[in-house]
């Protein structure tokens, strides 16, 4: 295959373009729980302690294009692995699975707290937390593939 | 996409002719995506002026950030799935053509920068609206301009 290396163009802007996604992402989650009303350090003292109220309808809203989004984007990023000559498939593989699992945590996070099993909003920022480490790691061992 | 890199164009109609099915598909998508901002958004200035700021003299209100951010959000996405697969496709097509590299470059980049523009149009002045309309537009028919080059090439021989 002639000009392989023209594909790394579109690697580089698909990592831009997440890091764009996971940075808006994270921004409207915070605008949901009062962030235009108050500072961030705020903002995360009331997910904390007095999540934002949500009916099932809304978890489902929010979560049913997410499942479609964040699986979709996660397979092209990950996929990538697959040329990799730098890292080992088995050590992708691993990081790979975890990212979906962190996914699906952060996806499904705020449903404990919709359905009472937690009064307050630690698990939603720890599940957020974890899958933005985790991709962040992820599109890192892209590019370092590069 | 890997199955869009490796596989022999040449011993594989059925392939040639999903390219050119995703890539007619999309020709449209990015058409129809101009209509659907210029209903959302607006596509001249003053309507995208109204849109953003809202318009006292005639009881408007400016458009929620919530909101905004939510289009810009789902814009990234869908951006980035169209423009992965135009570009993919035009490099596989392309690989020899000396414009390639600069067409993927621009395209990506217009692609990235109108949700970003948008954006920083809402909190700074009606200058950005100027911006993002340019690069909204340019960036729209830039991918349409590729898809029909690829149309031309997998089957006008």
């Amino acid at each position: 295959m002639k000009n392989l290396h023209l594909y790394n163009i579109v690697i580089v802007y698909m990592l831009v373009f997440v890091v764009a996604i996971l940075v808006s992402g994270v921004w409207l989650f915070l605008l949901s729980q009062g962030l235009s009303n108050s500072d961030v350090l705020e903002t995360l003292k009331s997910v904390i302690y007095t999540p934002d109220p949500r009916s099932l309808h809304s978890f489902i809203e929010v979560a049913t294009p997410h499942m479609f989004a964040m699986g979709t984007i996660l397979f092209v990023v990950a996929h990538f692995m697959l040329f990799s000559t730098k890292v080992s498939q088995k050590f992708s593989l691993i990081v790979s699975l975890f990212l979906f699992a962190a996914a699906l945590f952060n996806i499904s996070a705020y449903l404990f707290i919709s359905f009472g099993f937690f009064v307050s909003g630690w698990i939603k920022l720890f599940s957020m937390g974890l899958f933005v480490v985790v991709s962040v790691f992820m599109l890192g061992l892209v590019a370092f593939s590069l | 996409m890997k199955f869009l890199v490796s596989k022999d164009l040449e011993h594989s109609s059925l392939l040639a002719n999903l390219m050119g099915g995703v890539i007619f598909t999309l020709f449209f998508y990015l058409l129809l995506d101009i209509v659907v901002h210029g209903y959302v958004v607006g596509l001249d200035a003053a309507t995208v002026a109204t849109t953003l700021y809202g318009n006292s003299e005639e009881f408007i209100e400016p458009i929620l950030i919530d909101t905004l951010l939510l289009q810009v959000h789902i814009d990234l996405f869908m951006s980035l799935l169209t423009i992965m697969i135009v570009a993919a496709i035009y490099i596989r097509l392309y690989n020899t053509s000396m414009t390639t590299r600069w067409l993927v470059h621009l395209l990506f980049i217009l692609g990235l920068l109108s949700p970003i523009l948008l954006m920083v149009a809402y909190f700074s002045t009606i200058g950005f609206v100027y911006v993002w309309l340019v690069s909204f537009v340019m960036g729209h028919f830039l991918g349409m301009m590729m898809s029909l080059l690829i149309l031309k090439k997998l089957f006008l021989k």
